[in-house]
């Protein structure tokens, strides 16, 4: 595993030629090519803003920009997974061509969906002053909940990187479980005033996300820091972590063969 | 430079297409073991190859080039044997797989150069030699998906000729390609033999014949015959006339 670790670190000018050459690749072919990097979260925060704001008349002065945080962070946790399920089988002709660390390929994934996270922060920047947002000391926490939400991300797109090599359902699957991830965590509601009280402990062991969300919210929107369940997260998150790092260790030379 | 000693490799065959989780899901167990879904692709192959040397693999379709060429090129570890590869491989390009069709070709210059562990830098100095090699023009600054099979044969070639590895592996790459390529192909060859090993795998028995110095014959997976070229493609060819198509292949 660690020998594992040691391989992409080797390779990491690869690692980051595969990002940037894919995030070139994407945008491309589209008239508004880079632009979308800003309007893809701008138009699903509209969405979310005209269904809970106007729509169900709910959510607070500051719903905006706690709905926004949340989203973008919720949406570079899915789309790495996603991307991760194909990761490997999209790229049988590089796997058969080179030798390289197969773990590159969810890894490239979860980078170019951080990129996308930072795309969006530097709209959601502006916002904060709009919706007077506390920024307090507190929101240097804000680099550890990321690095938490990477650690995690990686073993769970490490998983899904081979169980989608064998499964290729796993793509449905995992498109049916972000949908009901999305309404289980804290995205667009918060837990105080939503989840009942004496639920709230069960609900935040329950969903290691909640912790992470709603300190990503007290850091950035709240000025407080970040909710205590976050530790649980980042436990789940390093257990993740080995797990995903051992399994994709061990089956690696298996995925080259079964393509 | 290359040693191979006994190597075997085995495929899994999925007889009714079902993936191991399925299996594993829903089939009892007694059915979850099927030995006959084991499968060769090489088995008892040794042989080695000294530095400088050029040596064609010869076979029918399904014989285990390809395989042979990946278990070098170290994305196949062996299930069975040794190999030890003592040199740095260049990219195995059979037909420009390995290209992102989406980018330029300047972009997939860089990206397969990278994945070779070449150094940004060091493609910087051989990505012109490249371009003018594969003979592109403008062609190279649009996607790959635009162009020839022609035009992808000459990049990756020429990719895989100006990459300064010490083992070239070379898959069907020659005898398609037009005439005038084909030459300058084959003058390109004819420079880099002797000071790289390189590894040979066509069904053109000239090229073989013209740029080998040792010939291996694989015929399912195992060694049939190896030496001499000239010898060895002719009993290839005599065993290819007389003998019966096999059911099973093709």
């Amino acid at each position: 595993m660690i020998e594992q670790l040691k391989n992409i670190w080797q390779r990491r000018e690869l690692l980051w030629y595969i990002v940037k050459l894919q995030m070139k690749a994407e945008k491309k072919n589209k008239a508004l090519g880079f632009a979308w990097s800003f309007l893809d979260p701008l138009l699903l925060l509209l969405v979310y803003i005209v269904l809970v704001h106007y729509i169900f008349g709910r959510g607070g002065p500051q719903f905006p920009v706690l709905l926004f945080i949340a989203l973008l962070s919720w949406r570079w946790f899915t789309s790495s997974l996603s991307r991760s399920v194909t990761s490997v089988t999209s790229k049988v002709g590089l796997i058969q061509s080179v030798r390289f660390p197969l773990a590159v390929l969810p890894l490239s994934g979860i980078i170019i969906g951080f990129f996308d996270w930072l795309f969006g922060f530097v709209i959601l920047l502006p916002m904060l002053f709009i919706f007077e947002a506390s920024l307090t000391v507190n929101i240097l926490w804000l680099p550890l909940l990321l690095l938490i939400q990477f650690v995690g991300t990686v073993g769970a797109c490490l998983i899904v990187a081979v169980v989608g090599t064998y499964l290729s359902d796993l793509g449905n699957i995992i498109q049916f479980l972000i949908r009901l991830g999305f309404y289980l965590s804290p995205i667009l509601y918060s837990v105080e005033g939503m989840v009942p009280e004496r639920l709230t402990m069960l609900y935040m062991l329950g969903n290691p996300f909640a912790g992470l969300m709603e300190s990503y919210k007290s850091v950035v929107i709240r000025g407080a820091p970040p909710n205590e369940y976050a530790l649980w997260g980042a436990a789940v998150a390093v257990i993740a972590f080995l797990g995903g790092l051992w399994y994709f260790s061990r089956d690696e030379y298996k995925l080259v063969k079964s393509i | 430079m290359i040693n191979v000693s006994d190597l075997g490799i085995k495929f899994r065959i999925e007889k009714r297409r079902r993936s191991r989780a399925f299996t594993f899901l829903f089939e009892r167990s007694h059915n979850r073991q099927r030995p006959t879904d084991e499968f060769w692709a090489l088995r008892h192959v040794s042989f080695t190859v000294e530095r400088g040397e050029t040596v064609g693999i010869i076979g029918r379709n399904g014989s285990g080039k390809s395989t042979l060429l990946r278990v070098i090129a170290g994305i196949y570890p062996p299930d069975e044997g040794k190999v030890s590869v003592g040199g740095e491989v260049s990219t195995l390009f059979s037909l420009g797989t390995g290209f992102n069709a989406e980018l330029s070709g300047r972009d997939n210059i860089y990206l397969n150069g990278i994945m070779m562990g070449l150094t940004k830098e060091q493609i910087d100095g051989i990505s012109d030699a490249i371009i003018e090699f594969a003979e592109l023009g403008d062609f190279i600054d649009i996607p790959v998906r635009t162009y020839s099979s022609g035009m992808r044969l000459r990049l990756g070639f020429a990719i895989a000729i100006h990459c300064d590895k010490d083992i070239v592996l070379i898959d069907e790459i020659m005898g398609a390609g037009d005439a005038a390529f084909r030459q300058k192909a084959e003058a390109e060859m004819n420079r880099i033999m002797g000071e790289r090993t390189v590894i040979l795998v066509s069904h053109a028995m000239g090229t073989i014949e013209r740029f080998a110095t040792r010939v291996i014959w694989l015929n399912r997976g195992v060694m049939a015959a190896m030496g001499e070229p000239k010898e060895v493609i002719e009993q290839y060819l005599a065993e290819s006339k007389v003998k019966k198509r096999p059911p099973d292949e093709e």
